[in-house]
């Protein structure tokens, strides 16, 4: 950048930010709520994502290999096994279990999903030290059991702590000062575990998290029942000069001792970080997309603010031109201006989405938990690259919307500012081209059309839809301004009797592009709150009707432990017997669900007695099965019914053969039918309860249903129930259904929020261009001060221009919303998590939104016209 | 014995005579002491009759147990090296399991670089002993006896002269970290030799300070080095072997001990082994022995002294340890008094003892006679210099 451009940035745009702060300061914020809003998003989503791996990590740093079966536990018999084939080689073994657990549920209080839920790892603690990562002795020696003087020797203190029970390591971040004991629902169990202490960490290791507690390996698998099982095997290397060759060794071993995946899986580092990135990619791309939405948004509003500039500034650009600076120095100057105001504002959003994020990060935590897994994420981290696209973001969306402002503010005639009236009606002439609107409108139809971008693991991401909706967002809103010269000769009536009334028409009756843009920017942003709605609605419709077909028993029991998707608390089968064979019940059932490696992903084999299934609570079908069989426990072994998610996700249809991972070797099963399941976007395979049984050698449920006797009253059995099994969740069917729509409700939190945020900056966006079209207009509106016009009757003029713009921006965003809502269920969804919705649309919601907005514009441009009607002719603003 | 304090003091050599008297004594009026010590841990009995291979193996009914491999490599290019690779197995107070610590050690003469690590396990699937043979492994480490298991035991005739034990090859695998790995073959070229009265070591005043104490003198080994990223070495060498069994090392006194073994270079081949159990005002306790091991592999004590010239003090514990030691005996064959001075190949032998709680100096060492020659090679080791020993 040459001198003259610096000179011309100090003398003639830091002057006018100096002058106008209160402008300067509106469009660094709208800049930075844009950032905001997609940065806050993206931290909240790592977040989400980081939390799943830290767990093994904390203790032992990152694992060269990890083995898991395809389905269940892996045998502890494999432990000696692999030591011997790897002989010499120097790599640490560490056998992993896991279980989940939750607190247990306050007496008294309502029963509700969500209670905190912790991971508990079992590890052998003293083969731990070995590591040589935490520092000495740290678990050998418990705070709770300290060396003492009598001790014999050094390892003393070891075996007292150890021989004294199941004891708890847990976080420093769980409570300032560990408790002495920790209550936790295990199963169908309350358990009072002793706290040995806090657990050791070294500053170079992640932080450990509030809900992981340790526990000695055997303790654990004592506790939870898997005795001669473990649920993975970590292999760390150790160091030397020769651990990158000792690894690529023992990942060959581990291959071919794992029979191709068919005893394990082998897992390179990180790879259960994808998995876990794999499982909620979808979920975290949607929400990704939505608040790129809303800083489309944003763009046209940085468009709005800067081409608002432009207008001030036109009289000081004509002079400058007139003075012989060139074209090209000005649009070079105006570009360097949006670049300072693009950093800044980016800047500042890195802050606000910071911030954003830590409120996020909760309800997006809440949606993983309940859909995918545990986690427990309190906040969120700002990392350099986030900063980068930060910055970056604010600086691309300035200088593309600055880059039109800044052509016209080179191209001003030096001639213009002698005749201000004739100041060209500014504003992208895109925005005025009827032909590229109805293009935009045609190449979205087609775009719905393509199927979803396929992912690894079976994730989907349905990139045409979303690029159907940008366009259809866009060209809705070039074609909507074309409404406008309808709606004002719909309203000559009304003119006819108030002069304020006709000037505002009059003004509209030919739109300038900025009226363009306005309405642009809001159609985007009611359009996109709009189709929200109806999306959320037809959920809510669908599930509503989901429920009440396939919730037909009257209490509902699951493990008290099991508050997340990938909680493993179970029901023993001797309570599940005693639970249905109970005198006041007249029938009940078993459900079990097992996670299992399947195409590349997970997903869930689940059993139930399926002649009970299908005769007294039978799901929503989405393909009937036709197989009598099925009914036939005897007779359907190598039948099995799939979830619409799964058929979605994995492309399976009824007939396909599957072939199962199960601990006693691979199955194969026939589809036989196919139904709707909307509590499970990973989708499942059911079997009989009693093939899966003898597949996985285990005979715990996940949860029981009970029909009870004629006369029994399903309330007083619960209380009954519960008084007999603390460690279990009843529901009854009433406070089930509950339940399932506050989940759902909680999972669209944030999509609610980041929609409010659009339809704010839309509202503020028609304030700015209302106050650029005053400046325009400042000879105009000496001129109707002179003929009398009160300071009222200007802003009332002003407020019914806005009044006009918002009310043709609202009927076409709201039939855009319609066609934007047919779009994400028809299509993102279906194509995203594989559920079928039905259509519904929320009359009250769409209606308050559309008078919202119609007022909110109404009111804002009226202030806006009071203070245009103080403009001095001259003044320079 | 209080008497002979100051005079153990004055002149270690006449002193020393006695006190392998005072030790042979102690330990024939000792029988017959109990069986078992008071938290039901057994206690080493004199006249015990050993049997081979299960004798090799583990004895989970004492509280301690180690297989102790000391010994020098030399590469076919001449490079020198020293190792240790140490088993211990200890049983809970409740005797319910075991726990298995082991040491790795090795020094690069050529660089003075000392590598060691710590493994510790409890005994299962990563960590073992067997009761019937000499089989044990502590993660991937492992010492195995080459014969096969199951081989029927043979018992000694307490009253027959000891029989010769099968010379059967050993196989130790080992390392550090991912730095050194070597895998050596060690065969006994001289009998099994049981210190003490016929295996039964006495360590202190008490009867419960005892153990039982078996070695091979001398192993040939025949193996491969692996340094760092560089291809296998082959290596030859040779190697001594402790295997000793108790429930109580030390008397109530003791901090530590100081230990040496000595290969002699003459022919036939002759060895040398002494403890010093070092007593809390830093003076010998009695119990202290020095034994030869003649050509045939019989153990005869002779008093001794031990002079320290130099010091090392370590930076990592802080513990000031002996260097440059002289030991003064009398000739085994002559009866001549002779002495040999012990010089480390290196200062830096030190293991910190992380994992076990006890940091201790085992190192290599070369052996000079008065008249300066080189006469062998020899391990040190030297404990509770850090702090005071307790088991």
């Amino acid at each position: 950048m040459g001198a003259v451009e610096l000179l011309l940035l100090r003398r003639f745009a830091w002057r006018h930010w100096r002058l106008t702060p209160g402008q300067s300061a509106l469009l660094v914020l709208i800049l930075a709520l844009g950032v905001g809003v997609f940065i806050s998003i993206r931290l909240a989503n790592q977040a989400a994502v980081a939390s799943f791996t830290h767990f093994t990590e904390t203790l032992t740093g990152q694992s060269d290999w990890i083995i898991q079966a395809p389905a269940g536990t892996l045998p502890a018999t494999i432990l000696p096994e692999l030591r011997r084939e790897l002989g010499a080689l120097p790599v640490h073994l560490i056998p992993v279990v896991e279980a989940t657990a939750s607190a247990p549920p306050t007496p008294g209080a309502d029963d509700r999903f969500g209670r905190p839920t912790y991971t508990l790892l079992g590890v052998d603690l003293l083969a731990l030290a070995n590591l040589a990562r935490t520092p000495d002795q740290s678990f050998m020696v418990p705070p709770a059991s300290p060396p003492s003087a009598a001790d014999a020797d050094v390892n003393e203190a070891f075996w007292r702590a150890y021989a004294a029970g199941p004891q708890l390591w847990i976080s420093a971040a769980f409570a300032p000062s560990p408790p002495r004991a920790i209550s936790l629902v295990l199963d169908e169990r309350i358990l009072t575990l002793t706290v040995a202490g806090v657990i050791p960490t070294t500053p170079a290791a992640p932080r450990v998290p509030a809900n992981l507690f340790v526990i000695d390996l055997g303790q654990l698998q004592a506790l939870v029942g898997k005795n001669d099982r473990v649920d993975r095997v970590e292999f760390i290397v150790e160091p030397g000069p020769r651990a990158d060759a000792v690894r690529t060794e023992l990942g060959a071993l581990l291959n071919r001792l794992g029979d191709a995946g068919g005893r394990w899986a082998v897992t390179a580092p990180g790879a259960r970080r994808e998995t876990a990135a794999t499982m909620t990619r979808a979920f975290r791309l949607n929400l990704t997309v939505l608040s790129l939405l809303a800083l489309l948004v944003g763009l046209y509003l940085i468009f709005q603010a800067l081409d608002g500039a432009v207008v001030r500034r036109r009289p000081e650009m004509a002079i400058l031109r007139s003075l012989g600076v060139e074209e090209i120095t000005l649009r070079r100057v105006w570009l360097a201006e949006s670049a300072v105001l693009g950093l800044v504002g980016g800047a500042l959003g890195l802050l606000l989405g910071w911030a954003g994020a830590q409120i996020c990060v909760r309800a997006v935590g809440q949606t993983v938990n309940a859909l995918y897994y545990s986690t427990s994420v309190a906040s969120a981290q700002l990392t350099l690259g986030e900063s980068a696209l930060g910055l970056g973001l604010g600086l691309g969306a300035a200088l593309l919307a600055g880059w039109w402002p800044a052509r016209e503010a080179a191209r001003t005639l030096p001639a213009q500012i002698l005749q201000r009236s004739r100041a060209p009606a500014s504003g992208n002439p895109w925005l005025g081209s009827a032909a590229l609107g109805s293009g935009c409108l045609g190449l979205a139809a087609v775009l719905v059309q393509l199927p979803p971008l396929r992912l690894a693991g079976g994730g989907r991401f349905p990139l045409a839809g979303y690029a159907a909706a940008f366009l259809g967002l866009f060209g809705g809103g070039i074609i909507c301004a074309f409404l406008l010269p309808l709606i004002t000769r719909a309203a000559k009536g009304l003119g006819r009797r108030q002069a304020a009334w006709r000037v505002a028409l009059g003004h509209l009756r030919a739109p300038s592009g900025r009226h363009r843009l306005a309405i642009a920017a809001l159609l985007c942003a009611i359009a996109m709150t709009g189709g929200m709605a109806i999306l959320v609605a037809s959920f809510e419709e669908t599930i509503q009707g989901w429920v009440e077909r396939t919730l037909q028993a009257d209490l509902y029991l699951a493990s008290a432990g099991a508050q997340s998707a990938s909680s493993q608390n179970r029901i023993t089968a001797t309570t599940a017997t005693a639970l249905t064979t109970h005198p006041a019940v007249a029938a009940g059932t078993t459900l079990v669900a097992h996670p299992i490696a399947f195409a590349g992903g997970s997903t869930l084999l689940a059993g139930t007695d399926l002649h009970f299934f299908l005769k007294k609570s039978p799901p929503s079908w989405v393909h009937a099965p036709r197989d009598l069989a099925l009914l036939d426990a005897s007779r359907n072994a190598a039948l099995a019914l799939i979830s619409e998610s799964f058929s979605e996700r994995f492309q399976i249809g009824v007939g396909a053969a599957l072939t199962l991972p199960t601990p006693s070797g691979p199955r194969a099963v026939n589809v036989v039918g196919i139904f709707a399941d909307y509590g499970n976007e990973r989708g499942s395979v059911l079997v009989d309860a009693r093939h899966l049984r003898a597949w996985f050698q285990d005979d715990a449920v996940t949860n029981v249903s009970l029909f009870v006797k004629p006369g029994i009253n399903p309330d007083s059995l619960r209380a009954e129930l519960m008084q007999a099994y603390p460690g279990l969740s009843i529901f009854t069917n009433t406070h089930l259904r509950g339940e399932i729509l506050r989940i759902f409700h909680q999972t669209f939190a944030i999509t609610y929020a980041l929609e409010i945020i659009g339809v704010f900056v839309a509202v503020i966006g028609l304030a700015l261009t209302l106050a650029s079209v005053l400046l325009d207009r400042r000879e105009e509106l000496t001129t109707l001060r002179a003929l009398g016009f009160s300071r009222h009757e200007l802003a009332l003029s002003a407020g019914a221009e806005g009044l006009t713009l918002a009310v043709v921006a609202t009927v076409g965003g709201l039939s855009v919303s319609l066609a934007l809502g047919w779009l994400l269920i028809a299509v993102i969804n279906k194509q995203s998590f594989g559920w079928t919705l039905s259509f519904a649309l929320p009359w009250a919601q769409l209606a308050a939104l559309a008078v919202a907005v119609s007022a909110t514009g109404a009111v804002v441009s009226y202030a806006v016209g009071r203070w245009g009607a103080e403009l001095p002719a001259d003044r320079e603003a | 014995m209080n008497a002979l304090n100051p005079q153990l003091r004055a002149a270690g050599g006449r002193c020393g005579r006695w006190l392998s008297l005072v030790n042979l004594l102690a330990a024939l009026w000792a029988q017959p002491g109990p069986a078992t010590m008071s938290d039901g841990f057994a206690l080493p009995q004199l006249g015990h009759v050993f049997t081979f291979p299960r004798d090799h193996g583990a004895h989970p009914e004492f509280r301690l147990e180690w297989w102790y491999l000391t010994g020098h490599l030399f590469a076919d290019g001449g490079s020198r090296y020293g190792f240790q690779a140490t088993f211990f197995r200890q049983t809970a107070p409740d005797k319910s399991t075991q726990l298995h610590l082991a040491h790795m050690a090795l020094l690069d003469v050529q660089t003075g670089r000392f590598l060691h690590q710590e493994r510790l396990n409890r005994d299962g699937w990563d960590a073992s002993a067997s009761n019937v043979t000499l089989a044990l492994r502590n993660g991937p480490w492992s010492l195995r006896s080459a014969a096969r298991e199951g081989a029927p035991p043979r018992a000694e005739d307490r009253s027959a002269a000891p029989a010769a034990d099968p010379m059967e090859p050993m196989t130790l695998l080992g390392g550090i970290r991912s730095e050194v790995s070597f895998a050596l073959a060690l065969t006994p070229t001289k009998p099994l030799v049981r210190f003490g009265v016929n295996g039964y070591s006495r360590k202190g005043a008490e009867l419960s300070a005892a153990s039982y104490y078996l070695t091979f003198p001398r192993l040939a080994i025949d193996g491969q080095l692996t340094l760092g990223a560089a291809a296998p070495i082959h290596v030859r060498g040779e190697a001594w072997m402790d295997h000793e069994i108790s429930s109580s090392q030390l008397g109530r006194d003791q901090v530590g001990w100081d230990w040496v073994s000595i290969q002699f270079n003459d022919t036939p081949s002759r060895e040398l082994m002494l403890y010093r159990m070092r007593l809390r005002d830093g003076t010998t306790d009695p119990a202290s022995v020095l034994q030869w091991v003649s050509g045939e592999g019989q153990p005869t004590a002779r008093p001794f002294s031990w002079e320290v010239l130099s010091e090392w003090k370590s930076a990592t514990t802080g513990a000031t340890y002996p260097a440059r030691v002289r030991i003064a005996t009398t000739d085994l064959a002559t009866g001549a008094p002779v002495s040999f001075t012990l010089v480390p190949l290196a200062a830096e032998q030190e293991l910190s003892g992380r994992l076990g709680g006890i940091a201790y100096w085992e190192g290599a060492c070369r052996v000079f006679d008065a008249a300066g020659r080189e006469v062998g090679s020899a391990y040190m080791e030297l404990t509770g210099y850090a702090r005071p020993l307790k088991f």
